[in-house]
């Protein structure tokens, strides 16, 4: 028996069983939900499948009462309950992680438990508090520190803090939205496991939005599949196979192949950090001696869990951050991120987010695709006067050859989809000789087919000679794309490895520290 | 400057800090309450000179400061209220909103103040702390308003209500983390208006304070950049209630610096000193705004430091 | 150069030409409409608040007329009035294109006038010819103003400081140099009742443009919001600085240096107003004192933020606003009230235009067709 099984029962109240019938949610024009219908039984884990875009967040925060339902309603227990917003959801025991932490960062972790539960008192008694806070604590599975403010923890350590809300507040029934992001497989598993052994014991039934099969077929019952906004799927995990599930995801949608890769060993080292050290925000180190070389002609995965270091290393590379020591070298010379270098040795760059990072939102599409060369012929005459007659027209080009979709070169970039945003911004960069790319979290939030085609384009550099060092959050995406993976941990590039020769669990250890 | 001189430079120093902290106080506090919850006012000014108007125009009426002070502070609480209602529509720009609420509130206040320019309204009293040692000097200096200790009262009610009530940790939750607060069903739009709606009721009495005990009288030089001074304070003081009063103190030392001079004699650079306040000011903004401990006590949601 | 990826579902919509015109003329129209209804309603709002005040709104708006615009004279007297107003115009709009709110023009003007007046001082005791006095007394204007507000932009790109506060603080404080100068050591000891500077005498004074009654500085007004215009919309200076406003992190990953673009914009902002505190001492008062803090600074902001920021639609603007400063004197005696009524006015302009932001985006008229498909 696991440890996890013999612990005594931590909450008073038995888990809930839920059922949805024909839930259906729409936005104008938009359907996002039809017609949905799925149960849960009580003190079962079960997992919600599906591609970005589903409909899964929808229902899940439907059944939080954050959205109106069109139609559909939902049982707790075999009782129809209507749930208006999202605290009458909590007050019928439901309670929500989700993907971007509702932590308070200046608050301790004592003060958001306390001040999370509906019966707060007005005044508050810490001494009492504290009290029944450690009592709480003794009985839950895991512990964290709840006196230092939430931002000083580490980001494994406010996920543990969210889930150990939600049972401060007698929640019965969890519902997690793709709750491993943050956290390294060791952390992942250890925590499901702990849910896991939870439900078992009839505590708390837990629905899991996620889109990693290896958690559904180690740690969940059941699972829905849902794809554009309807329930294709679903039955015990026992009962099917991971094809089967993927099938259900993606449908009939012809996803792109991926692009092969071409064997020619990698060339010269294009990119070389040596000793590099930068500090964030807050003026704390977030690069620490960092050494990496990155080769013409390959990708380089730098795998970690987030906040190691990973965007303070983009910013430094894109321009955006000074670094305090070190040497950036690119082709055998210093580099300094300015306009003029980053032309000369044909740097480009795909950061995460494209709408807030690399693009201006309010610009038109032309303007935003003309970013990398307004400032020369043709858009520039005489290096200063600007025709934007020409940017339309080379506007006009790279939207035709990528198929962005967008009314017109004159829209605002603010009013296309995700996925064109992303295809604008990989025309504007990817569409001349490429040496050098830096590209982090490309594929965040896309659905299959965008993604699919982004990582195909990126390959396809790399088979052209460019040296591209990727930086992803999704070990996933780093395994499927790297040619050699290294894993940043506390600021430092602590493993690398040529793809062949390592596997999940030695980078998993890695990702963790040791 | 002979030792003479000096004690009384010095006690003139006491003085003007106790006297002239005091608006300093009342506005930083509002202030900071605002800015706790995630919304700057840069208006404050407007509402402090407005608040100076009300307060001496409702005095000249009814005979009672008093009365005055709380009419100030309503006062304060309007345009506060005015503010935060539009600031919380979509697509505005709370920096613009509140240099045009400065201008809003000065141009009320001046329009319907002309006629209290000449009239005499009763002042608020005070009493000397000094009073027991007989000293002439130091009596004069320790001369404090009531006021004053309201707002040392209000700082550590604030400081207090931060930490240990549920509306305290409300506020900071607000300011702190939007999608936190709203993901536990507090409106976080409600939450801003009323700690804006509130802070422009102190800021209101500050203003009080000009008019009706010093300088005392209502005119439209009253102010000139108090309000702004003291938003510079919030930052410096990193949004702290007990900090806010100590900064208050300064600044109203440094502003009692020009006259603790002249009351000797020294009456060269008379400008110099009068600009001593906004320089302190931007000093004191440049220090912060590279300060990383700053930074790491900013309310998460404010926009003047992003 | 890289394939193509494969096409997916269908293809995009051919963009036409014809579609292109129509979201530009839409996206201007809203750019226009909005102010303008702006405007209107804190018309009718201010004419509510005359009621109240058992004051005729006609009487007031046939008065502003009257004394803006009704007569050769009052246009003229107008458009003087109008040319500082769309220098301090142009201080705020400039840096507001690069995503910074600056309302400093008031200390740069001041400043401006004064170095003006000061360098004048030497020039005019040494008989030294007027046009070229002139022309240094205005580049002494260009530096001063140009040094102050560009201190601010350094500031907040270096350190991060809040342009807003820190430009409003250095106008306190240019405010207090002035004085202490005027005051002190450059006071014109012939004239005891108002301290000021020594007046450089009418063979110094700018004059008027040929065939009317307005000074040279509103043909350089013109002219200089004509040249930024040009500058932020059809240079690639221009274009840099849009970026860096919209997206400062975008602008530094494309590799744009938006520290120096900061600094850069504000100096023409601070040149901008200093030309206009050179104007208010050459070409109306003689010499510096504290008449120079009459406000246009402030006015500016307002102007500024109505003209959406657009150095060409401040020019309509900043004459419109001159109308009412030109009238204020009259309407004010005519139908006493106090002083303080323009600036009220003003200020509930200023909320009333803030509070319209609101309402971008919210009318169809005003945006493109609906991208159908947004896979």
């Amino acid at each position: 028996m696991s440890v996890a099984e013999v612990m005594p029962p931590v909450v008073q109240k038995q888990a809930l069983s839920i059922e949805t019938i024909g839930m259906t949610k729409i936005f104008g024009p938009l359907v996002a939900l039809e017609d949905v219908s799925l149960k849960v039984e009580a003190g079962t884990f079960h997992a919600l499948l599906g591609e970005n875009g589903a409909g899964k967040s929808t229902l899940v925060k439907c059944i939080m009462g954050y959205y109106s339902a069109t139609r559909g309603q939902v049982l707790l227990d075999g009782v129809e309950v209507k749930m208006n917003n999202p605290r009458e959801a909590r007050a019928n025991g439901i309670g929500m992680v989700y993907q971007h932490f509702t932590l308070v960062p200046s608050l301790t972790g004592a003060e958001n438990l306390v001040i999370s539960r509906a019966d707060a008192p007005a005044i508050i008694d810490w001494k009492k508090e504290m009290r029944a806070l450690t009592a709480f604590l003794d009985r839950m599975p895991f512990r964290v520190p709840l006196d230092i403010p939430v931002a000083s923890m580490a980001a494994g350590e406010k996920q543990k803090l969210e889930i150990l809300k939600l049972l401060y507040l007698d929640q019965r029934l969890l519902i997690l939205d793709e709750p491993t992001s943050v956290l390294t497989p060791d952390e992942a598993d250890e925590m499901l496991g702990l849910l896991r052994g939870m439900a078992k014991r009839k505590e708390i039934t837990v629905i899991m939005i996620t889109h990693k099969f290896r958690e559904v077929t180690t740690f969940c019952d059941s699972v829905t599949v849902l794809r554009r906004g309807r329930k294709i799927g679903g039955g015990n995990v026992a009962d099917l196979s991971t094809e089967a599930m993927a099938k259900m995801m993606i449908g009939d949608t012809v996803i792109r192949e991926g692009a092969v890769r071409s064997a020619k060993p990698p060339g010269d080292t294009v990119l070389e950090l040596v000793a590099l050290e930068a500090e964030d925000e807050e003026g704390l180190p977030a690069l620490d001696k960092l050494n990496l070389k990155v080769h013409a002609g390959e990708i380089v995965g730098i795998a970690g869990v987030s906040g190691n270091g990973q965007s303070e290393l983009v910013e430094v590379l894109s321009g955006q951050r000074p670094f305090s020591n070190g040497r950036i070298i690119v082709k055998g010379k210093p580099f300094e991120p300015n306009r003029d270098s980053f032309y000369r040795l044909k740097i480009f760059g795909l950061p995460e987010e494209p709408l807030k990072n690399a693009t201006v939102p309010k610009m038109t599409v032309a303007e935003n695709m003309a970013f990398r060369n307004f400032d020369r012929p043709p858009a520039a005459k005489f290096g200063w006067w600007l025709s934007p007659g020409p940017m339309r027209d080379k506007a006009r080009e790279l939207i035709a050859r990528y198929r962005v979709k967008t009314h017109s070169p004159e829209s605002a970039i603010a009013d296309l989809s995700g996925g064109n945003v992303q295809r604008a911004v990989l025309a504007r960069e990817l569409s001349s000789d490429v040496d050098v790319l830096i590209v982090a979290n490309p594929c965040f939030g896309l659905d299959f087919a965008s993604v699919a085609e982004i990582r195909a384009q990126i390959i396809e550099q790399r088979n052209h000679g460019a040296a591209v060092l990727l930086v992803s959050e999704d070990l996933d995406e780093v395994l499927e794309m790297a040619d050699r993976v290294a894993v940043m941990s506390g600021g430092k590039i602590n493993y690398v490895a040529p793809i062949g020769e390592t596997d999940r669990t030695t980078i998993g250890k890695h990702m963790a520290g040791h | 400057m002979s030792d003479n001189s000096l004690a009384i430079v010095f006690f003139a120093l006491v003085g003007g800090a106790l006297r002239v902290s005091t608006p300093f106080m009342f506005v930083a506090l509002g202030e900071c309450l605002t800015e706790k919850s995630g919304r700057v006012n840069l208006g404050l000014e407007g509402t402090l000179v407005l608040g100076a108007m009300t307060a001496y125009a409702v005095s000249f009426h009814t005979g009672s400061p008093w009365l005055g002070v709380l009419a100030a502070g309503c006062s304060g609480s309007v345009l506060g209220a005015m503010h935060g209602y539009i600031c919380k529509l979509p697509k505005v720009n709370d920096i613009a909103v509140g240099i045009a609420m400065m201008i809003f509130g000065t141009g009320v206040a001046f329009f319907f103040g002309k006629a209290y320019i000449q009239p005499s309204a009763p002042r608020l009293g005070s009493f000397s702390l000094g009073a027991w040692t007989g000293n002439a000097q130091i009596t004069q200096a320790l001369q404090i308003n009531p006021l004053f200790l309201v707002g040392i009262a209000v700082a550590i009610v604030m400081a207090w209500a931060f930490a240990n009530t549920k509306w305290g940790l409300i506020v900071r939750m607000a300011g702190d983390s939007a999608p936190a607060a709203t993901a536990m069903g507090v409106s976080v739009d409600l939450v801003r208006f009323l700690s804006t709606t509130f802070g422009g009721f102190l800021a209101g009495v500050g203003g009080a304070f000009l008019s009706l005990y010093y300088p005392g009288s209502w005119n439209q030089g009253l102010s000139s950049g108090q309000g702004l001074m003291a938003v510079a304070l919030v930052i410096f003081a990193r949004w702290s209630p007990i900090r806010c009063i100590l900064a208050a103190l300064l600044f109203g030392a440094a502003g009692a610096i020009g006259p603790a001079l002249q009351s000797v004699g020294i009456t060269q650079g008379y400008y110099f000193f009068n600009a001593a306040p906004y320089i302190m000011t931007l000093f004191i903004m440049i220090a912060s705004a590279g300060s990383k401990r700053a930074m790491r006590d900013v309310p998460g949601e404010l926009s003047i430091t992003k | 150069m890289v394939d193509v990826a494969q096409p997916l579902s269908g293809s995009g919509a051919a963009p036409n030409r014809a579609s292109d015109l129509s979201i530009r003329i839409r996206r201007s129209a809203e750019f226009v409409a909005i102010p303008l209804f702006a405007l209107i309603v804190s018309g009718v709002l201010f004419s509510i608040f005359l009621l109240a005040l058992g004051k005729s709104p006609g009487d007031f708006y046939s008065l502003v007329w009257r004394g803006g615009f009704g007569t050769a004279f009052s246009i003229q007297n107008t458009l003087q009035r109008s040319a500082p107003l769309i220098l301090t115009g142009l201080a705020v709009a400039i840096p507001a294109r690069i995503g910074l709110v600056v309302i400093g023009g008031e200390g740069a003007l001041v400043l401006g006038g004064f170095a003006a007046a000061a360098i004048a001082i030497p020039l005019v005791i040494g008989h030294f010819p007027p046009f070229p006095t002139l022309v240094i007394m205005m580049a002494a204007s260009i530096v001063v103003g140009g040094f102050w507000i560009g201190l601010v932009g350094y500031l907040r790109y270096a350190r991060g400081v809040n342009e807003t506060i820190s430009s409003l603080l250095m106008t306190y404080i240019g405010i207090a140099i002035m004085n202490f100068f005027v005051e002190g050591s450059m006071r014109d000891l012939s004239n005891p009742n108002k301290p000021s500077t020594m007046p450089i005498g009418d063979a110094y004074m700018v004059g008027y443009i040929p065939g009317t009654q307005v000074h040279w500085g509103f043909a350089v007004g013109i002219f200089l919001a004509v040249v930024l215009q040009i500058l932020m919309s059809r240079t690639t200076f221009g274009f840099a600085v849009r970026v860096a406003g919209g997206n400062p992190r975008a602008a530094l990953a494309q590799g744009l240096p938006v520290g120096r673009l900061i600094v850069i914009c504000c100096a023409i902002a601070g040149a901008c107003a200093g030309i206009a505190g050179f104007y208010e001492v050459a070409a109306i008062q003689g010499r510096a004192n504290a008449s120079l803090v009459a406000g246009y600074g402030f006015t500016g902001i307002l102007v500024a933020f109505l003209a959406r920021q657009s150095p060409i639609a401040i020019i309509p603007v900043a004459i419109m606003f001159g109308g009412i400063v030109a009238s204020g004197g009259l309407v004010q005696r005519r139908m006493e009230l106090p002083d303080a009524t323009v600036l009220l006015l003003q200020g509930m302009t200023f909320v009333v235009l803030l509070t319209s932001e609101t309402l971008y985006g919210r009318f169809k008229i005003f945006q493109p067709p609906e991208t159908t498909d947004r896979t």
